[in-house]
């Protein structure tokens, strides 16, 4: 287990992520999307092991999104890098688990692949940038919140997550944990609204600046301000957005980002 | 607000191609010239990475944990300059300004933290050429991007 194994199973997670974002159908939706949050508990485990002993990790990735048309084509470029992780596996515990788990997914796969009901057209990457009765402002002002915002929930999933790997202190700990779980929901949100107005992009690469931090209260200071300003965000998008459904959304998503600043002022 | 965010030209196919996927993005190991752009208020940076042959950028990347802005004048300037020689790269900052038309002052933020990062790149190569031991330059934003929409744009200090 090394530092690549780590970084292919980081690629792995927003695969089976995004690939749960781009399909439409509801069923397979749900079950990739429980799939990815396995992946993201592999890559987190394997961290673990890592720093254990005395190795570290990093945040690198070589991974494109392409745009793909139909659900089988994402089906099987799944399919392929699955297979491609079997070369990472070890007798260890923890890589036997994943390996069961990776058996199951691809048995998963396997089964939607047999069954042309299964496929359908894409459009997430089709950039047509529709939805209901928007107007195109509100489409656009949308449309660079979704970029900001999505970037933004999977740093603060992969700061939080370094974080709590490296603290040994027990309230920090389950802080962090809480913050990452707040953030994959957001994600989630962000990316399928994103796919549904096929603008579907990978949040760019962390790069040692962003994650590693120096001084935590600063971190925490500077991130309280960020989570203002997405507050605001929220609340200026539910106002100017003209739809019942969306803008009641916004206001959701901005009453949860009070409750995380609550959470970081532990930290503090 | 968010008429004020989006660029001049508005959310044209062009700014959405690199939204989606900026270009030159992330580092480059055998760069010549690393450089960072930093604003202390905010904690945003960019990081620059110029390889040069003679005076030719051969290759270039840069990363941000800024925003979209950032991104979006990150990835078309980089385009812009890659494959052209040093003294291009600083006239394109001139150019950009003229292509991006009238930025709010926070936008005007954000190209300046790209541009400055290059900047200290260059400052970069230039000191190691001189023989100096410097993994990286870097370069602190006088003005913070969390400035009112009517302030002024600010200027770039040594660090």
């Amino acid at each position: 287990m090394t530092s690549k194994t780590y970084q292919k199973r980081h690629e792995l997670w927003l695969s089976i992520l995004f690939a749960s974002f781009a399909i439409e159908d509801e069923a397979i939706k749900s079950r990739l999307y429980d799939f990815s949050q396995i992946a993201f508990r592999h890559m987190k485990w394997i961290g673990t092991a890592l720093l254990e002993s005395g190795s570290d990790y990093n945040y690198d990735r070589e991974m494109q999104l392409l745009k793909r048309e139909s659900n089988f084509e994402i089906l099987q470029a799944l399919k392929d890098e699955v297979k491609a992780f079997t070369s990472e596996y070890d007798d260890s515990v923890l890589m036997q688990r994943v390996k069961t788990d990776d058996d199951y997914l691809l048995e998963y796969l396997s089964q939607l692949l047999s069954d042309a009901k299964n496929d359908a057209k894409v459009t997430a990457f089709s950039m047509e940038r529709k939805w209901d009765d928007l107007a195109q402002e509100q489409i656009d002002a949308l449309t660079l919140f979704l970029f900001e915002e999505s970037y933004k929930e999977y740093e603060l999933i992969l700061v939080y997550a370094y974080m709590q790997a490296r603290t040994d202190n027990a309230l920090h700990f389950s802080v962090f944990q809480d913050l990452v779980d707040e953030s994959h929901f957001h994600l989630k949100s962000f990316g399928n609204m994103m796919a549904r107005l096929g603008i579907l992009a990978l949040p760019r690469e962390l790069h040692p600046m962003t994650y590693i931090v120096k001084d935590l209260k600063k971190f925490i200071v500077d991130g309280i301000a960020e989570e203002e300003a997405a507050k605001e965000m929220c609340k200026e998008l539910s106002d100017a957005i003209k739809d019942e459904k969306l803008s009641k959304f916004f206001d959701f998503i901005n009453y949860q980002e009070s409750f995380h600043i609550h959470l970081m002022e532990k930290l503090l | 607000m968010f008429e004020d965010v989006k660029m001049p030209e508005g959310m044209s196919p062009q700014m959405l191609e690199h939204l989606m996927y900026p270009k030159n993005y992330g580092k480059l190991d055998d760069a010549d010239g690393v450089g960072v752009a930093l604003d202390e208020k905010t904690g945003e940076y960019v990081i620059f990475y110029t390889k040069l042959k003679n005076d030719i950028i051969e290759d270039v990347r840069f990363a941000t944990n800024g925003c979209q802005d950032t991104v979006v004048i990150g990835s078309m300037y980089t385009e812009m300059i890659k494959g052209n020689n040093t003294e291009y790269a600083q006239k394109a900052i001139a150019k950009m300004h003229d292509k991006l038309g009238n930025l709010s002052p926070q936008q005007q933020i954000c190209a300046d933290i790209v541009f400055t990062a290059f900047i200290a790149s260059l400052k970069n190569y230039e000191n190691r050429q001189n023989g100096h031991d410097e993994e990286l330059h870097a370069l602190k934003m006088k003005e913070s991007c969390e400035v009112k929409e009517d302030d002024s744009k600010g200027e770039e200090n040594d660090k």
